[in-house]
């Protein structure tokens, strides 16, 4: 197996260019560094930047992107791809699909309260950054040494697959058991019928009500639902219609 | 090869930038995606030192933060659409039943 990776690699080296030596492997190193954190500091910026959900989220799928790339340069692929298939797989998917099955448009540009505070805010970010640059520069270089990058082992889907099923095959376990009760825990809570009887809503929502407010002139045959839904609320809020007739409670 | 505070730096504006979206955000479900972008940031820092040390363990713990962020994104945005149908908006702000 590292035989193979091994050819890959000396393969990669040569390809880039013809007279690439082991520094100028480390300028590439520094070079897809430098492109792909820029690329996921921008995404993130613009992630928040954004006032519409969707343009969040497509900023966010870039972000995943540029940080599986990472991931590859740092001798990580089965992160990476996991990166890639879960995250911009499987979660974004899921967020774009309740971003548009909710129908959020942009959100509603709102005064900023506090306005007072922005000038202290902006003094202690700055604050934030020299101290962490400080950290980052003045005190002195990391004396880390990462391993040779071909000889290393660690990172391919072998050595996480013993990690997972010998060491830490606890942790593995728990997480099927975390698994099983989100997936308990999203049903619960996206079922439309309620397991502890019938809230409001649900009795506001029902088609019954409705027919049981125009049979009592609450609400015109003319009106739309929605209309005819916010009467019977005002109706109910007023306590004049606090029972709904027996057909309206036992249609759901 | 780069030099690993670079790793730590990056990730530390990654984490800062979600943590501005969570404060500044008031759409749930865009504080939700800055939490993604948090638990990323955090992801980068394990892998970056996996790979400095040349210790597997880092990457293990990527993969349960990516179960849990799997199980987290199942069960919030199951509780954004409970939200959603209760109050007909996601707006946080209008999600204050529990204020006194």
């Amino acid at each position: 197996m590292s035989a193979g990776r091994r050819d890959f690699v000396s393969f990669t080296r040569a390809g880039f260019a013809g007279s690439l030596r082991a520094g100028s492997f480390m300028a590439w190193t520094i070079i897809f560094f430098v492109l792909f954190g820029g690329l996921a500091i921008g995404c993130a910026l613009s992630m928040v930047a954004q006032r519409n959900p969707l343009y969040s989220a497509i900023s966010l799928i870039g972000v995943f992107v540029a940080l599986a790339c990472l991931y590859v340069t740092l001798s990580a692929p089965f992160i990476a791809a996991v990166q890639i298939i879960v995250y911009a797989g499987a979660i974004m998917v899921l967020v774009v699909f309740v971003i548009m099955l909710l129908n959020a448009e942009e959100e509603a540009r709102r005064p900023v309260r506090l306005r007072h505070l922005i000038p202290v805010a902006v003094g202690l970010a700055t604050v934030l950054i020299a101290e962490t640059a400080f950290m980052l520069t003045v005190r002195g270089t990391s004396r880390i040494e990462p391993l040779p990058s071909p000889a290393s082992e660690v990172g391919l889907t072998a050595s996480i697959g013993t990690g997972l099923f010998t060491e830490y095959l606890l942790p593995f376990e728990i997480t099927s058991v975390l698994i099983l009760m989100a997936l308990v825990g999203a049903i619960t809570l996206a079922r439309r019928t309620q397991v502890l009887g019938m809230t409001a809503d649900d009795v506001l929502n029902s088609q019954a009500l409705a027919q049981a407010g125009e049979a009592r002139g609450i609400i015109q045959s003319g009106d739309t639902a929605a209309t005819g839904r916010a009467m019977a609320r005002e109706q109910i809020e007023q306590g004049e219609a606090a029972q709904p007739s027996p057909d309206g409670k036992e249609g759901e | 090869m780069v030099p690993l505070n670079w790793y730590l730096a990056l990730s530390a504006v990654l984490f800062t930038i979600g943590v501005v979206g969570v404060i500044t955000k008031r759409n749930v479900i865009a504080m939700f995606m800055c939490i993604e972008l948090m638990l990323n940031a955090v992801n980068l820092t394990f892998v970056a030192f996996s790979r400095y040390f040349g210790d597997v363990t880092g990457q293990l713990f990527v993969f349960i933060v990516m179960t849990v962020a799997a199980a987290e994104a199942a069960v919030g945005l199951g509780i954004i659409i409970a939200i959603f149908r209760n109050r007909e908006s996601l707006n946080v702000d209008e999600a204050n039943v529990l204020k006194l």
